[in-house]
């Protein structure tokens, strides 16, 4: 569903995503891991069509998103670090336009609303404008506004900030379901407890390349055998732990004891 | 790994082309605009919930500008007609049109231009529509409707006390009431296409140097500009609204009568229509929205092919490093200065936040750069510098402008201050320094910033009317009486009321504290300048009248008004003194005490 192959970003003369190859299946939850300038939101931002690769191809669901951008966005959906949200429309006229531009007609707008309002709890503040909104309910809409069209791909950027611990536990169940649907999920975090518990897949980035790819398992079985949990073993693999430069990119092929070589 | 994008993708493509509907254009743009309605209704319902008072003030200042435009058109008109012949009265009509609307076309070209590339490039929504299946004409469109309507307010708002003046005074037939609305959307429509042309291809084509060409071709029209305001009015010979003089100035305006100018086909479009020439009226409309249909559709055949890329060129352009030195100016203030060490530092914060804002800065630029054109060229507007009564009055108006002018930029940029740094609090509220510091360098930092280009004006305007020395003096004494006064109000209601839950300069300046602010500075300009203007007029006439013989004005008048003239500078500094640390006061003892 969600194809990278080979992509460059520079910003300057900043490599910011430096040869990034990978892929995510349909129904798949990957987790997307590294420090802070890694290259996890460029990658993001490459992924819904902010920005263009300077090189290699991004592909979702068979579709470029620099030659098929809007054939693209429309299987997608998208949840910012910070979502924006038209602050003088109230939430379900928010959700109306979204649901509006991506062609559904009135019935089904409202069908696909009351959906979303009972998925995520809206209906206390769906009706009073966005610029009332707290954090959590700001989140919590622009999940429902990105589900609105059940996308084939979610893509989502520090997905559990700023939400109550019942507010992530409901967003964990909820990605559980979709991925059992058959929903790909791009998961950008850097609460590693997380994309330790939900996680199907996951890959670890630092200076642009992809330095670990492996599943839950795998994971556990590479720091089970030298570190207590997920922490120590991933800040031995990024730059941060060590102070020394990033280890060499991983090809999705190789196995996840050979990236470590 | 091989290439992904071969048989499979193509399969998973058209099974998903099929699974999501695809919105129809007709029904994207319906969408956009009840999107576009309800955020505006939102609007119209809190303003009229919350700031009834400031827009009721805004209704009539608004409409008090606009009648007062209509007077002057309508009376401008009247004294043209009356001109003995028709042909100079025709003539100089079409001249003021023309020149009118090609100015206004110079200038929407650019205000569109910058506004859309702001709201392009640099605004939240375009994100979420760049990651939505909308057609990206269509979020161009949105932007440039917008663009459109912001830049094209003034224009009306100036334009049509002119035009339903010159109607009226003209006894133009019904219809030219009717074509005005579509002849000036059509016109608009031009040169904001054209704007957003040249936005969209500087950023596609050459990002890197926007910012460089902006400033280039700024600085290229203020430039033509001032050299064509200048010998407008120093190269013209003999004596203003003579004959010879309406032919000189007939003929340095002639450039903007070409007939390729879109200025010119409304102008001479909305003549033919006041003259009661029906089909030719319909032409010059049908030229006009022909063109503008033509330029909309090339900005959006642009915006479809330029639009992304260019957004997304631009995204990655890497942020210039200032360097770990602090510039010149920010070293003399942290060494020169002898003020305590966390004053200096915040007045240094307030300078870089200041100079960095082109918003803020660009506003005074504007502002006074044109108070300064006009104090100039005083001169040419005014009867005679020797007449001590007209220099006094309008020495003391330019003081006043001055000082209003100054009220709504100390309303807008430092009555906000206190707020914004409230959300900040987190940092200032842990430094080990006492809160008034912060309100004192935030006075500081107002009062000095606004004294020195206000001196300047001041002085700019009391020279080119050969103001007195002492006089001088004496305007210079009140300018600084009012930039105390006025940041003091700014900064002790700005701190009074502050409002914590905004983070946007100007919708804390539109609040009620704004507008309050706005209300009481005003009031005190005009009183400051009331106080120390009327004794010095009438002082000065009598004085003038004494020495040059005219009436043989009594000693003791003399030495009444001069009683006055002292009675009303002290009362003027008192009332200084009282607005500047009354309100500073107030605000301090709200500030030490606020909660965040």
């Amino acid at each position: 569903m969600i194809e990278l192959h080979n992509v460059v970003r520079t910003y300057g003369r900043k490599v910011a995503v430096d040869g990034l190859t990978m892929t995510v299946p349909e129904g798949e939850l990957f987790a997307f891991l590294g420090p802070n300038g890694a290259g996890k939101t460029t990658t993001i931002k490459m992924m819904v069509g902010l920005l263009r690769p300077d090189s290699g191809t991004v592909r979702i669901a068979g579709l470029d998103v620099v030659t098929h951008a809007r054939q693209a966005a429309a299987v997608l959906g998208y949840v910012p670090e910070e979502p924006y949200l038209y602050e003088k429309l109230t939430g379900r006229e928010f959700l109306e336009f979204t649901a509006r531009v991506r062609g559904f007609d009135r019935r089904e707008t409202d069908r696909r609303i009351a959906a979303q309002v009972e998925q995520f709890r809206l209906e206390s503040f769906l009706d009073t404008l966005t610029e009332t909104y707290s954090h959590g309910m700001k989140q919590r809409l622009a999940f429902a506004a990105a589900l609105l069209h059940d996308p084939a791909v979610l893509v989502v950027d520090e997905p559990t900030v700023g939400l109550d611990p019942a507010s992530v536990r409901l967003l964990k169940d909820h990605f559980r379901k979709r991925v059992a649907a058959g929903m790909a999920i791009f998961m950008s975090t850097h609460t590693l407890a997380v994309a330790e518990e939900i996680a199907d897949r996951i890959g670890i980035v630092d200076h642009g390349r992809l330095i670990f790819l492996g599943t839950r398992d795998e994971v556990r079985r590479q720091y089970e055998s030298g570190e207590s949990s997920l922490e120590p073993f991933f800040l031995r693999l990024t730059s941060n732990g060590n102070g020394q430069a990033a280890p060499p990119k991983v090809e999705p092929s190789e196995s996840p004891a050979s990236a470590q070589e | 790994m091989n290439p992904p994008g071969g048989e499979d993708s193509v399969a998973v493509q058209s099974n998903v082309l099929e699974r999501w509907p695809d919105c129809a254009a007709a029904d994207e743009a319906r969408a956009f605009w009840q999107m576009r309605v309800r955020r505006a209704a939102a609007h119209v319902r809190e303003l009229f919930a919350r700031s009834r008072f400031r827009l009721a003030l805004i209704a009539v200042l608004s409409f008090l500008l606009w009648a007062g435009m209509f007077w002057m058109f309508a009376s401008g008109f009247e004294f043209l007609k009356e001109l003995p012949h028709r042909v100079t009265y025709d003539q100089t009509v079409a001249a003021v049109f023309a020149m009118f609307f090609a100015a206004l076309l110079v200038m929407l070209i650019f205000s569109t231009g910058v506004l859309l590339y702001g709201a392009l490039f640099w605004t939240q929504d375009t994100r979420l529509l760049l990651t939505l299946p909308v057609r990206v004409e269509r979020a161009f469109l949105h932007k440039f409707q917008e663009a459109v309507l912001f830049g094209s307010w003034a224009f009306l708002l100036l334009g049509s006390p002119m035009l339903l003046a010159y109607g009226i005074v003209d006894g133009a037939p019904w219809y030219y009431y009717v074509v005005l609305l579509p002849y000036l959307v059509a016109f608009t429509y031009i040169p904001a296409g054209l704007g957003a042309m040249a936005c969209l291809a500087v950023v596609a084509w050459m990002p890197r140097h926007r910012t460089h060409i902006l400033i280039v071709v700024g600085v290229l029209a203020v430039g033509a500009a001032s050299w064509w305001a200048w010998s407008l009015t120093f190269g013209s010979e003999g004596v203003m609204l003579t004959p010879a003089w309406f032919r000189h100035i007939l003929g340095r305006i002639q450039f903007s009568q070409q007939q390729l100018l879109p200025s010119w086909w409304l102008s001479a479009g909305l003549l033919e229509a006041a003259h009661g020439s029906w089909h030719e009226c319909v032409l010059y409309l049908t030229l006009l929205v022909a063109n503008a249909l033509v330029c909309r559709q090339v900005a959006v055949l642009m915006a479809g092919r330029l639009y992304r890329p260019a957004f997304q060129r631009l995204q990655t352009h890497p942020r210039p490093s200032r360097g770990p030195r602090p510039g010149w100016f920010d070293r003399v203030v942290l060494r020169l200065i002898p003020l305590p060490v966390a004053m200096r530092q915040l007045l240094v914060k307030d300078l870089r936040l200041f100079r960095r804002d082109p918003v803020q800065w660009s506003q005074f630029l504007i502002f006074f750069g044109l108070l300064a054109l006009y104090f100039l060229n005083i001169r040419r507007f005014g009867s005679d510098t020797r007449h001590v009564a007209w220099v006094n009055l309008v020495s003391f108006l330019n003081l006043s402008v001055v000082g209003l002018i100054l009220s709504t930029l100390t309303t807008r940029f430092i009555f906000p201050m206190i707020s914004l740094e409230s959300r900040r609090f987190w940092i200032l509220g842990l430094l080990p320094i006492r809160r008034e510091t912060i309100l004192w360098s935030k006075f500081l930092f107002a009062a000095a910033g606004s004294f020195l280009p206000c001196c300047l004006l001041v002085f700019f305007s009391d020279t080119m009317l050969r103001v007195p020395g002492h006089i001088q003096a004496s305007h210079q004494s009140t300018c600084l009486i009012l930039c105390l006064g006025l940041s003091g109000i700014a900064i002790g209601l700005g701190a009074k009321m502050p409002n914590l839950r905004e983070d946007s300069p100007s919708r804390i300046a539109a609040g009620f504290g704004g507008t309050l602010n706005l209300v009481v500075s005003a009031v005190y300009v005009l009183v400051v300048v009331t106080l120390t203007a009327l004794p010095s007029h009438f002082y000065l006439l009598a004085q003038h009248s004494l020495t040059s013989g005219i009436v043989s004005s009594r000693p003791e008048v003399l030495a009444w008004l001069h009683f006055w003239l002292i009675a009303g500078n002290v009362a003027s500094i008192l009332l200084g003194l009282v607005a500047t640390f009354l309100p500073l006061r107030f605000g301090m003892r709200a500030f030490r005490e606020m909660e965040f």
